[in-house]
């Protein structure tokens, strides 16, 4: 007599890990909060953390992302990902206050739109920005010769 | 008891039903039912989710801004408890309640007159269009053609031309004789 085959996920738990709630990235309303001015300062001067990639010293705001080094950095902030973030994060996005005026406890408010920039990887630097800031431009003006 | 709203459809949960999410930053995800919750693990948009209260009011379906809203909503500020503030509160949800329904209605009638107009015009541009399906162009036309000799028998056979100089000539005009005037005869009579 046949019988139906039990164990059809075993060996599935690295797919089942992925979806485990400690593997959760932050969600949109949270990296809104991270955006705000005194939030962005902490995070982007992150002590150093030997636990995160790259020490906490490249991390990306709007896709709550750490980075290896610099380079790895900047090639992220090309990326589609990256844009597609900050595409989505134009509109303000949907919290539970939202979901409780759109039930009618209080007015609604339409979503607003705004401009969303990549961070400045400039100010990343903790002292004698001056260099830095002189070694970058000179990087662009050389790009810019080539393209032309 | 407290009646909770659901995160993503926010429709009210009533205690023992649905399922909640707790974040790591301590804020509290509602859900009605298994549908949202699923929504909601799928990162799917209330925004853009056509069947939540979220979306029909972004989208303008339903009423959106009115002060009747703002009477129930989440205060946050404790209320000393007095019999008389309650019951004059519970007359007054009543009142309330009767208001917002009332105008949401009115919104929604309001909203879709707007298609019946749209829809009005439409008919009578098909018609104009069409209305040689019904009516054929050639009726009538013995009757136009008749009409029409008659007036050219009225109007004077010579003509005023002034000429690019601005000379005035008195020219003896063509008459002109309709040539398909056999045909339209024959076609002048359809019965539908």
């Amino acid at each position: 007599m046949t019988y139906k085959r039990k164990k059809y996920h075993h060996g599935d738990t690295h797919l089942k890990k992925r979806w485990r709630v400690r593997n959760r990235k932050k969600d949109l309303d949270q990296i809104d909060e991270d955006i705000k001015e005194e939030n962005a300062d902490k995070l982007l001067n992150q002590s150093v953390d030997l636990d995160l990639p790259g020490a906490a010293q490249h991390y990306c705001l709007h896709c709550a992302r750490y980075f290896i080094n610099e380079q790895s950095l900047n090639e992220h902030f090309k990326t589609k990902v990256h844009k597609r973030r900050l595409k989505a994060l134009e509109l303000e996005p949907y919290s539970i206050e939202e979901s409780e005026r759109a039930a009618g406890h209080g007015s609604f408010k339409q979503a607003s739109k705004r401009k969303i920039v990549t961070q400045n990887t400039e100010k990343t630097d903790v002292d004698g920005d001056a260099i830095i800031e002189d070694i970058s431009p000179s990087k662009k003006k050389k790009v810019n010769e080539n393209d032309s | 008891m407290r009646i909770e709203t659901c995160y993503f459809c926010s429709s009210r949960i009533y205690p023992g039903h649905g399922i909640q999410f707790v974040r790591n930053d301590c804020k509290i995800f509602r859900f009605c039912r298994s549908k949202c919750h699923a929504a909601f693990k799928k990162k799917k948009n209330p925004r853009k989710t056509k069947w939540t209260k979220a979306y029909r009011k972004t989208a303008g379906k339903d009423l959106a801004i009115d002060p009747s809203f703002e009477f129930e909503k989440r205060r946050n500020a404790p209320v000393k408890y007095s019999r008389e503030l309650w019951t004059k509160t519970i007359e007054a949800m009543k009142k309330v309640e009767e208001i917002r329904q009332r105008r949401s209605n009115n919104h929604i009638m309001q909203r879709l007159r707007k298609g019946r107009e749209v829809e009005w015009q439409r008919d009578v541009r098909e018609v104009q269009r069409d209305i040689s399906l019904i009516k054929s162009p050639a009726a009538g036309l013995k009757q136009r053609q008749l009409e029409e000799e008659t007036e050219m028998d009225i109007e004077p056979e010579t003509i005023e031309v002034v000429d690019a100089k601005g000379r005035k000539k008195i020219i003896e005009a063509p008459v002109m004789v309709p040539a398909t005037g056999e045909m339209i005869e024959d076609g002048g009579d359809i019965d539908l």
